[in-house]
């Protein structure tokens, strides 16, 4: 990428090279600095505090070595919340490609009032987070709630738990809501790579007699590979960084039953001002998210480059 | 296309199906807040307010400062709008048409740093906010959603300002423009969508923001909407009805500029092949 970038002053006169290097840092200095200051200086923070015995203002006072990884890690409680933040990226993930596969078929067929209908489909998307997670709590009130009259009332679930009451049914609440916001930007990205499939393909299928099923199969979801890939990659990183759905529905409660590694960071640090804990949960948190990035940086990198 | 002709009919069904589904909040917001307080601690609960109150619209701002939060929030998010403005539009200029050595190492971190979550750092940036005096400031707000939306908008201007043929700009070079003036002249208009983008999506951020306020806001005149909301909810005597309208008129303004940038945030996140 970097070689098809024209240079200016360099296609004209090579010993300007340090002049347009010099402007370039000077150009991007306010940002770096901005980001070294408020990002990365607060993450070496974080990595030091993970080594360190710290006070409960978060002072380091001696240190440790991997002792706070040890002791956390010695944990059961460490295990449940790592395991049910896999489980909660998993779960969301899956059904989030699969409700947005669902939608983007659907708003590929050509109708009067598609375009409404895509508009409508993304609101999840476009409306304020922990504004929607503050919806869904009142959705949730099991006396005055209407989720749970509607589903009375036509029949289809007698009995409905107290939603963010009780643990599995909380677990379940909270992932919906993950879900349910995660949905668009899925449906939206299939949908645009759909829609870049040349017509020809399905002509040609068509003619070949090949029925929907196959159609799907064959062409369409060949077709969006790539971005599904790309997808449900950013996907796994949002699902994973959930902070405000879980927090404002449930704190991570009943019980801890809700807790992934993200609260669980902000309640060890911020509510119990337990910053060792905080900050190796903080730096595992880092290395997973790292990771996860790094692959998604690999393959944005590739298809711009292709 | 045989089967879309013959599908038509199961196909709108099926969406009506999942538009219920999905917009079953909303239904349930615009229920709410125009029924009465009495009637919203009924049960079983009403769809439909049998007595529906319009003056909700108006008292719930008697009701809650929502004035005061809706301040806060823009300053917040216009603050933040305007200082990414000032650093993502030079650094994105650098990147995408200077050459100089670490430019690749530095547009790879820019990709990479757009994934990392508030959560990791906000405990050590409670520290530096709380060193710097700044806690309990809209200051503290803006830098840090500056900071975490930074990333993706200096990679979002790179991409708008490489799509400007050079010529262009090596053109105004040689008529005697400065540098300076080439940025501002001609790269910066044309990259107007661009960049009109760019300062929505950090705009949107803002505005949605919660992690960082809650940890560093504490005093109520200061609240953004989304803090300020938020210390309604839980009580078991929250008046919903002046939740759900609160709710009603703080979605509004993101929804409306959600929509004029939807299409080239999906492409800026999904790379390349998804075109505008």
């Amino acid at each position: 990428m970097a070689d098809t970038t024209g240079s200016l002053l360099v296609r004209k006169r090579s010993r300007w090279w340090n002049a347009e290097a010099r402007l370039a840092y000077i150009l991007l200095a306010p940002a770096v600095i901005v980001l070294v200051a408020f990002m990365f200086y607060p993450i070496i923070y974080v990595f030091l505090m993970s080594f360190f015995d710290t006070s409960k203002l978060g002072q380091l006072r001696a240190f440790v070595g991997f002792k706070n990884y040890r002791g956390l890690f010695a944990t059961s409680d460490f295990w449940v919340i790592t395991i049910r933040s896999i489980a909660w990226t998993a779960i969301g993930v899956v059904s989030k490609t699969l409700f947005g596969l669902i939608i983007a078929l659907l708003l590929n067929v050509e109708y009067k009032g598609r375009k409404f209908s895509r508009l409508l489909f993304i609101i999840p998307w476009a409306s304020a987070v922990p504004i929607s997670a503050m919806l869904w709590e009142w959705v949730y009130n099991p006396e005055f709630g209407l989720l749970s009259h509607t589903l009375k009332m036509v029949g289809l679930w007698k009995h409905p738990p107290i939603w963010l009451g009780e643990p599995i049914s909380a677990f379940f609440a909270c992932m919906w809501v993950d879900i349910w916001i995660g949905i668009p930007f899925m449906a939206l990205v299939f949908l645009a790579g759909m829609q870049s499939i040349p017509a020809e393909r399905y002509e040609s299928a068509y003619i070949d007699g090949v029925n929907s099923w196959q159609k799907f199969f064959y062409i369409t979801l060949p077709g969006i590979s790539e971005l599904l890939m790309i997808a449900t990659l950013l996907s796994s990183l949002w699902t994973f960084n959930d902070f405000n759905v879980i927090y404002i529905l449930t704190k991570g409660g009943p019980g801890g039953s809700t807790d992934i590694l993200i609260t669980s960071v902000y309640k060890n640090g911020f509510e119990w001002l337990k910053f060792n804990t905080a900050s190796v949960m903080a730096v595992v948190t880092f290395i997973i998210l790292a990771i996860v990035s790094i692959v998604y940086a690999r393959i944005y990198f590739r298809r711009e480059s292709s | 296309m045989n089967w879309r002709n013959r599908g038509k009919p199961l196909v709108i069904i099926l969406t009506i199906l999942l538009l219920l589904l999905i917009l079953f909040p909303f239904f349930v917001m615009l229920s709410t807040m125009l029924k009465s307080g009495k009637e919203v601690y009924t049960s079983p609960p009403n769809w439909i307010p049998r007595k529906f109150v319009f003056s909700n619209f108006i008292t719930v701002w008697k009701e809650y400062d929502l004035f005061g939060y809706f301040v806060s929030s823009f300053i917040i998010a216009i603050g933040a709008t305007v200082f990414n403005t000032l650093l993502s539009v030079p650094a994105a200029y650098a990147v995408s048409r200077l050459r100089f050595p670490g430019r690749k190492l530095i547009l790879y971190m820019f990709l990479v740093i757009q994934m990392f979550s508030p959560v990791i750092v906000v405990i050590s940036l409670f520290k530096i906010i709380a060193r710097i005096h700044l806690l309990d400031t809209y200051i503290s707000l803006i830098i840090t959603d500056t900071v975490f939306t930074l990333a993706f908008t200096t990679w979002m201007m790179n991409g708008y300002f490489k799509s400007i043929p050079i010529d262009i700009e090596e053109a105004a070079l040689i008529d005697g423009c400065t540098r300076t003036q080439t940025i501002t002249k001609i790269m910066l208009p044309i990259a107007v969508p661009g960049l009109v983008t760019t300062m929505i999506y950090t705009f949107i951020y803002a505005w949605n923001e919660f992690l960082f306020a809650l940890s560093f806001i504490q005093s109520k005149p200061k609240m953004p909407l989304t803090i300020g909301l938020y210390n309604f909810v839980g009580r078991w005597s929250t008046q919903w009805q002046y939740l759900t309208m609160s709710a009603f008129y703080a979605i509004i303004p993101v929804l409306v500029l959600f929509y004029l940038i939807e299409k080239r945030l999906v492409a800026g996140l999904a790379g390349g092949a998804v075109k505008e």
